[in-house]
């Protein structure tokens, strides 16, 4: 499925001003050197103020680069081309609020040149896909958060993009919201879509994504499959017994705790045998053995030294 | 063309435009109370009042409605999603202009049916040269607009660009007082009141108002060259309003 680069960037840089009178430069995104390849999904995740959302506009012309340059569909990023090819979904879309999704969409439809007939077909198919067709004519500005999620993503696909460029497309979503977004995103990369979007929800990005980049500080950690970053070999497995005291000794466990009256411990792989036949010796009975995989929370805090979850990985 | 259109569907749905419109007539018609005062001078005072309403309340709808049309964009962040899509920044500001232009175009038309509707209503003719006076006021309106959106696109507050837009007005409407700055005050020198004068846009030039209420009739080459003032310096106000815009980034 992936092959050429949809999206490439080299070098590419931005920094922010800071103060009013006396203005300093921070950066927010140094030196990125990023390919996102046809027909995957690349999950752009990193803690708040990594940079994932200036990447984003930067690569769909909100920002201008400092330095460096990127290339859309091999057009650079001053071409008109690649805009007629793409989708994009900023973070907490707001959209005009005096208009129904019906007429956002059709405006948008006018954007790129679709006659009535057209817009009047796309409208209705979104709709229908983003699960808005009984609020349709009603104006957004009385629509929810997770309602304008669903039309800022509807406005994303007027165009039956190739390459789709989602900031946070998971933020504000209740749970049947998230799972829309989910399958919505794995119908289109079944279409043969390119999608490239940013979260803060790791469990969402190991689900969906063939490759992620772990953006830090502004700089791009590591780029990759999920197979190759992480340790996905069985790393060691837990063991849940029953009938034994917490303190058990012999056991060879790696971690031993407590749950409830239940002991819970992880061994490695090579240590197993023994534990269980020192739990059966103490009169007691293993109720579970489950292989532990890395997930790619376990790679984030590994990878992002020394912070603590609460350091690193913040809300949006 | 397709920001155009949507913009004047915004504006025609901002309760401020119908308001001001609404108060615009009320203004019209109140005219008549006032002719009733005054002896044979009625036709002349529903005249200046009805021009002068639509004066000042196009002027209200171009600087609040004007101010708003890209800073509120910026501020709410609504044009992110579109200039992603297949169009110029060029062609969202223009296209911005245009939209707000033909409102005021549409406002000042029902404004001046309004007032013909009452000068036939009290038995006078409707002079069609009123639109000597309503032609040049509605090019006047949009140098105001080219004035609010280039403030809207570099003032940091929609607060702001109004205080500008609003500095502007008055002084474009005072233009002559700047003129005659030196009558006032000796010791300006005379080449910055005739810099400031010549640089600072001159509201007056469109003001045809009392002419026309008079009967006085503004001849085509008087409104050629308005229209070029016009097209010259608002011209120049919305290329420095686009550049800026070009080079703003969407934080």
């Amino acid at each position: 499925m992936a092959g050429d680069a949809v999206i490439r960037t080299s070098g590419l840089s931005k920094n922010y001003p800071t103060g009013h009178v006396f203005q300093k430069r921070r950066p927010a995104l140094v030196d990125l050197n990023l390919e996102v390849l046809r027909g995957e999904i690349l999950g752009y995740i990193g803690p708040n103020g990594s940079g994932k959302t200036t990447t984003l506009k930067v690569l769909t012309g909100l920002l201008h680069p400092d330095a460096g340059a990127a290339w859309i569909f091999g057009a650079p990023l001053a071409s008109r081309e690649w805009r007629l090819r793409i989708g994009y979904l900023p973070e907490h879309p707001y959209l005009y609020d005096y208009l129904t999704p019906a007429e956002y969409l059709d405006y948008v439809g006018r954007l790129f040149g679709c006659d009535r007939r057209r817009r009047r077909e796309r409208t209705r198919e979104l709709l229908a896909l983003v699960g808005l067709e009984r609020s349709a004519h009603v104006a957004m500005r009385r629509f929810s958060k997770g309602m304008l999620q669903r039309a800022g993503l509807a406005q994303a696909l007027v165009n039956d993009p190739e390459l789709l460029i989602l900031d946070e497309p998971m933020s504000g979503l209740d749970p049947l919201g998230r799972r829309l977004v989910r399958d919505l995103i794995v119908d289109l990369h079944g279409r043969g879509k390119t999608v490239l979007f940013s979260s803060h929800i790791l469990s969402d990005a190991e689900a969906l994504c063939d490759r992620v980049a772990v953006l830090r500080g502004g700089r791009l950690l590591s780029v990759g499959a999920l197979r190759d970053l992480l340790r996905l070999d069985v790393s060691h497995l837990e063991v849940l017994a029953a009938g034994v005291p917490h303190d058990l000794p012999g056991l060879g466990a790696e971690r031993q705790e407590a749950v409830g009256d239940r002991l819970r411990l992880e061994v490695r792989d090579d240590r197993l045998g023994p534990a269980v036949t020192a739990i059966e010796a103490a009169g007691g009975r293993v109720l579970s053995v489950l292989p532990v995989r890395e997930s790619l929370e376990d790679y984030f805090f590994r990878e992002v030294a020394g912070a603590g979850p609460r350091d690193a990985w913040g809300e949006g | 063309m397709a920001v155009a259109a949507n913009t004047f569907r915004e504006t025609v749905r901002e309760r401020v435009l119908y308001n001001l419109v609404f108060f615009a007539l009320l203004m019209t018609v109140s005219g008549l109370l006032l002719g009733h005062l005054s002896i044979r001078q009625d036709e002349k005072i529903l005249k200046d009042v009805g021009l002068a309403a639509m004066d000042l309340f196009g002027t209200a709808i171009a600087i609040l409605i004007g101010v708003g049309l890209i800073i509120k964009e910026i501020e709410r962040r609504s044009l992110y999603p579109l200039l992603v899509k297949p169009l110029t920044r060029g062609e969202f500001f223009l296209g911005k202009f245009a939209g707000l232009a033909f409102t005021l175009l549409v406002n000042l038309a029902v404004m001046a049916a309004g007032l013909y509707l009452t000068l036939l209503a009290t038995g006078h003719r409707a002079d069609w040269r009123l639109l000597e006076a309503v032609y040049p006021m509605f090019l006047g309106l949009l140098l105001v607009v080219a004035f609010a959106m280039l403030f809207s696109t570099i003032a940091s507050s929609s607060a702001l660009a109004s205080v500008f837009t609003v500095a502007v007005v008055i002084v474009g409407r005072f233009a002559d007082v700047i003129r005659n700055m030196r009558e006032v005050l000796p010791g300006v020198p005379g080449w910055l009141a005739s810099g400031l004068f010549s640089v600072l846009p001159n509201l007056g030039n469109f003001d045809f108002k009392d002419k026309v209420a008079y009967g006085d009739p503004v001849s085509a080459k008087v409104l050629l060259w308005v229209t070029a003032y016009a097209i010259a310096y608002s011209g120049v106000v919305l290329t420095v309003g686009y550049v800026a815009f070009r080079r703003r980034d969407f934080r």
